[in-house]
Parts: structure tokens; C-alpha cells; sequence
């Protein structure tokens, strides 16, 4: 016990050395921003889908076994990479247009997690510390995270998962389906430019839409990101038992992107190895900023569901890892 | 009538005042405090995406029938217009309000010295490891321009280190001074985005004296030696002259 509970200096640490808001706001005007640009790719990807792939054509790509299908989206995500925040739209439009909503989430996870983009980054950051372990650590615990994840979400019933908006083949109206209730469109009537409007209709719905949880988690994502201190995890970083988690708790506070993120923790000298892996892991599959992005298509108990299996399946991945001889 | 008007203007309003907010940061340069310099295109093409799905929403869309508009949320107009204000706002007002870098506070929050094993740091490339060369090639004695990344960059490599070492150099970054420590010039590095921004600092000695507040910006010219304190090797800069120095255009070092 004296290895899990060694004594920290911590009460000398404040958590925050303070907060300028000044220093939130640019935070999160630099969030959004970089944001937005790839939330608009992925309502135009979606607005695409939405015209030209038919229902049917979808379905019948994907496996028809559900189990088939969770390698399916893992294998999608490896091959179709996808930022955290271009992905959100695409998803709910691909559960819209009928693909099974535990097959469409694993492809959400698996994308910015298995991006090729973030393994090389991910070398690049660490290539005078051992990158072909780091790489071959993070693929490898965020492969069988998503696995599990995975086969956790087809044990689901959509309704569980999802926000009544966002459920596949509702007869509802159409516009209570969408993500984005607080928009009316009524088509210009004598236009003949059906297809026109249903694109422009469906990237506005779905880019307006998410923007809102982007905005707000992004907020969460610039007041923790410049107001904790990161002195505080420092002595802890490196315990066997501690420092995974801590490397857990720094990812979901400082809400990087995947391909970002290796060059920020390469940095962190106190984190040892298992604590870096943690960081990497967590990070892309939920933080403060993403639970807000979720939150847009999902109900907040199946979203707390995720953190809290997402963060406990990478602790004991990386603790399991850490206590390797 | 006029909630009408205003429910169906609102997206067209919203998403006009976003690409405004990221063309005015493009054209006044702002940009580049805030994102990396292969992010800057996207926002230059999501700004013009945006203003073309505005005009083709006002061509393409009418106002509803106020049937619809009663029929669509349970919560009202109120929460619509919540919602449009708070798409609106925080970006309106986080552009005026951003400072052109960090301050001290989210530096101590960040580490000051956290970048010690960040390599390979950005800036120190064939092109400016070239300029260098060619400076002390002709005149030994003369000031070689460095950013704050790059010796630290030399500090991992002996023989770089070896040939730097005692060599006059000239910097420009920000100064900080905490109690109980040396002074520091310090450069806040971006990957993506400013919100992932880690600073990298270099210890001053010698001359440092005249008043300098934290933030500002200097330019400091000095001999830079390599001292090692518990096997940890880091760059210090024995200051021969300090003075305040314009903010760079890129107030933030980019790989």
C-alpha cells in the first residue's frame, strides 16, 4: 500500500493559482475556432449523406450482426479518421439514416482514438522517448477500450441511448427529429431546387445544432485549461497507482484534440509512461468538452454510462500496465 | 408576427456573425494569437462557407406559419432565442475580449518549466539552424538571432550545445520574474490552438535590472551557457543588454 499511497506533498499546491478571465475567453475563442471549421466539414458530409445516400444503401454495407458490426465501425474509424468534433454530425445523421446507433457511437469513439493522424503525431511527439512503444500502448489500450465499449453498446436498446430527437424512424415530424428543435425550416415554396434546399436545410440543422454543445463545452473545456494548475498532478504522476489516474484526470480537463495531445503530454517529465498512455486513451473517447458534444444526440444517463466505463476500462488498462514488472 | 421574423432570421443572423468574427480575425491578423498557422485556411473557408449558407437560407427558406412555430418546442420562444443568443454572444464577446497572449497566472497554472523535455521543440530547423551558422561563420562575435524553443532544442544535443556554448545571443520573449527564482524569458508554443499552448522558458542572469514587468515583451541579448543542476541541463543567458521589444507577429511559436 505504501507504493499506491506514497506521501505527496500536495496541500503545497494550490489547484489554481488563480483564473484570468481575459485568458478563458482567448482559450475559448481559440477552441471554437479551430473547432467550428471541421464541425462545418462534418454537417456538409452529413448534408451529403443525407441527399444522396439512400437508407437502404447504407444498411446494406454494414454486417447485419451487431458484433460484426462493432469491428465494422472500429475498422471505419481506422480507415475514415474523424476529428471529435466533424464526427458528431456525421453520426447522427448515419443513426438517422438507420445504421444501428451501437455500431454508429463505436465509429464516433474509434475515430479520433485509432486515427492514423494521432499515431503519427503521437510518433512525432515521442520520437526521442520510445515512440514505437507508445504508439503500439496507445493503439493497442484504446483498441480494447472501444472493444469493450463496444460490446457494451450492443446490449443497448436506442432508446436508452438516445435523445428522443435522435431516434432512428420516429414518426414524429421530421423536425422534431432533428437535432436542432429550436430551428424551423419551411422550405420557399414555387422553387424547384428540392435537392438544394434539403442539403442547405440539413448542413444549417445539423452545423447550428451541435455548435451549441461545442460552445458550452468548450467554455467547460477554457476555464479548466487555464485555471488548474498542473503543478498539482506533477508529484503524482509518476506513481504507480496515481498516476494513471491522474494522467486520466488532466485529459478530460484540458480537452485536446487527438492528434494534439501527444505533444502536450510528451512534455509532462513528472508523468511516467502508464500515466502518458492514460492521457492518450481517456482523452479522445470522452473529456468535459465531448460530454457536452455528446449531450447534442445523447441522453445524459447513457452519457455518464460512457464517461464513467471509458475512464475505469483505461485506468485499469494503464494501472494493469504500470504494475508490469 | 415578429417572433416569426425573428425565429427565422436567427440562423441567418448567427451563422453571418460567426464568419464575420473569423474574417475580421483573419484580416486584422488576430489569427495568428489563436491557431496554428495550418488551421488558418480552414477558418478562411468555413467564414465563406458560412456566409454562402446564410444567403442560401434567406433565398431558400420563408418564414413558418405560425402554426409551426407554436407546434415546434415545448418550451417556448424564450429557450429558442436562448439558444440562438448563445450561439451568438460568448464568440461575439470572447473576440473582444481575448488578449493577444497569456498572462502570468495561466503560466504558473500551465508550468513554466514544463516544456524541458518537449522535444523536438518547433522553430529550430535546417533553415534557422543555416542563418545560424552562417552569423557566427562571419563575425564569431556577433548576436545570433534565437527563439527561447530553440535553446532548449540545443540543450538536448551535446554537440549542438558544445557549439553554442558561450556564444552571444539575441531573443525576444516575455519576462517573468517569481519570487525565489531567476528571471525567466519565456514563449508560449501552440500545436493547434492557443488553448493547448505550454510555455518554454530560458533562466536569466547578469544585467536584468530596470523595472521590467511580468508579460512584457523584451529583447535580450546575452552569452548563453548550458549549466546542469542534478544531471538536468538547461539553457541560461548571462544578459549583457535588455530592452523592450515589440509583440512579434507570431506571439506564439507554431511548429
Amino acid at each position: 500500500m505504501t507504493v499506491f499511497f506514497a506521501d505527496f506533498d500536495l496541500p503545497s499546491t494550490p489547484v489554481s493559482t488563480g483564473i484570468a478571465w481575459p485568458d478563458v475567453a482567448l482559450s475559448f475563442f481559440a477552441i471554437v475556432l479551430e473547432g467550428a471549421p471541421f464541425l462545418l466539414l462534418g454537417a456538409i458530409i452529413s448534408g451529403l449523406v443525407d441527399v444522396f445516400l439512400p437508407a437502404n444503401t447504407i444498411r446494406n454495407w454494414l454486417p447485419k450482426s451487431k458484433t460484426q458490426g462493432v469491428f465494422a465501425a472500429m475498422g471505419a474509424g481506422l480507415i475514415f479518421p474523424l476529428c471529435e468534433c466533424g464526427a458528431m454530425p456525421i453520426v447522427q445523421r448515419l443513426i438517422r439514416k438507420g445504421v444501428t446507433p451501437a455500431v454508429a457511437t463505436t465509429y464516433m469513439l474509434a475515430a479520433p482514438a485509432l486515427n492514423p493522424l494521432a499515431m503519427f503525431s503521437t510518433y512525432l511527439a515521442f520520437r526521442n522517448q520510445d515512440p514505437w512503444l507508445m504508439i503500439a500502448l496507445r493503439f493497442g489500450f484504446s483498441f480494447l477500450v472501444l472493444l469493450f465499449l463496444g460490446f457494451w453498446l450492443v446490449r443497448l436498446r436506442p432508446e436508452e441511448m438516445l435523445r428522443a430527437e435522435t431516434i432512428t424512424g420516429s414518426p414524429r415530424p421530421a423536425q422534431e427529429m432533428s437535432p436542432n428543435p429550436g430551428l424551423v425550416l419551411a422550405p420557399r415554396p414555387g422553387l424547384s431546387l428540392g435537392g438544394v434546399q434539403q442539403f442547405t436545410g440539413a448542413v444549417i440543422r445539423d452545423f447550428t445544432g451541435v455548435l451549441l454543445f461545442l460552445v458550452i463545452g468548450a467554455a467547460a473545456a477554457a476555464l479548466f485549461s487555464t485555471g488548474f494548475n498542473r503543478n498539482l498532478l506533477a508529484p503524482i504522476g509518476h506513481d504507480i497507482f496515481w498516476g494513471p489516474l491522474a494522467g486520466i484526470l488532466l485529459a478530460q480537463l484540458l480537452c485536446l484534440c487527438s492528434t494534439t495531445d501527444a505533444f502536450i503530454i510528451a512534455a509532462f517529465v513528472p508523468f511516467s509512461v502508464p500515466a502518458k498512455i492514460a492521457f492518450l486513451v481517456a482523452g479522445p473517447l470522452i473529456d468535459l468538452k465531448l460530454y457536452w458534444l455528446y449531450r447534442s444526440a445523447f441522453k445524459p444517463k447513457f452519457v455518464h454510462g460512457l464517461w464513467i466505463r471509458a475512464l475505469a476500462a483505461t485506468f485499469l488498462l494503464t494501472l494493469l500496465y504500470s504494475l508490469h514488472p | 408576427m415578429i417572433a416569426r421574423q425573428l425565429s427565422f432570421l436567427a440562423p441567418a443572423v448567427v451563422m453571418s456573425a460567426w464568419a464575420t468574427v473569423m474574417l475580421h480575425t483573419i484580416v486584422s491578423g488576430h489569427i495568428n494569437r489563436l491557431l496554428s498557422p495550418m488551421f488558418r485556411s480552414y477558418v478562411l473557408v468555413a467564414a465563406i462557407l458560412l456566409v454562402l449558407l446564410s444567403v442560401l437560407y434567406l433565398f431558400l427558406y420563408e418564414p413558418a406559419a405560425e402554426t409551426s412555430t407554436a407546434t415546434l418546442s415545448p418550451t417556448g420562444l424564450l429557450r429558442q432565442l436562448g439558444r440562438w443568443l448563445v450561439l451568438l454572444l460568448p464568440i461575439v464577446a470572447a473576440s473582444v475580449l481575448a488578449p493577444a497572449t497569456f498572462s502570468s497566472t495561466t503560466l504558473q497554472n500551465r508550468q513554466i518549466d514544463s516544456t524541458a523535455g518537449a522535444l523536438p521543440m518547433p522553430t529550430w530547423n535546417s533553415t534557422s539552424q543555416a542563418n545560424a551558422k552562417n552569423i557566427i561563420d562571419s563575425d564569431p562575435n556577433q548576436a545570433v538571432p534565437v527563439e527561447v524553443t530553440d535553446l532548449i532544442t540545443l540543450s538536448h544535443s551535446p554537440d549542438q550545445m558544445k557549439a553554442f556554448d558561450g556564444r552571444k545571443v539575441r531573443l525576444v520573449g516575455l519576462f517573468n520574474n517569481q519570487s525565489g527564482s531567476n528571471p525567466k524569458l519565456y514563449r508560449f508554443i501552440m500545436w493547434c490552438c492557443a488553448a493547448d499552448a505550454q510555455p518554454a522558458s530560458v533562466a536569466l542572469g547578469g544585467n536584468t535590472q530596470g523595472g521590467w514587468k511580468n508579460d512584457q515583451w523584451l529583447e535580450v541579448t546575452g552569452t548563453v551557457t548550458f549549466p546542469s543542476t542534478l544531471g538536468h541541463v538547461a539553457p541560461y543567458i548571462d544578459v549583457e543588454s535588455i530592452k523592450p521589444a515589440q509583440e512579434p507577429d507570431e506571439p506564439f511559436l507554431s511548429p
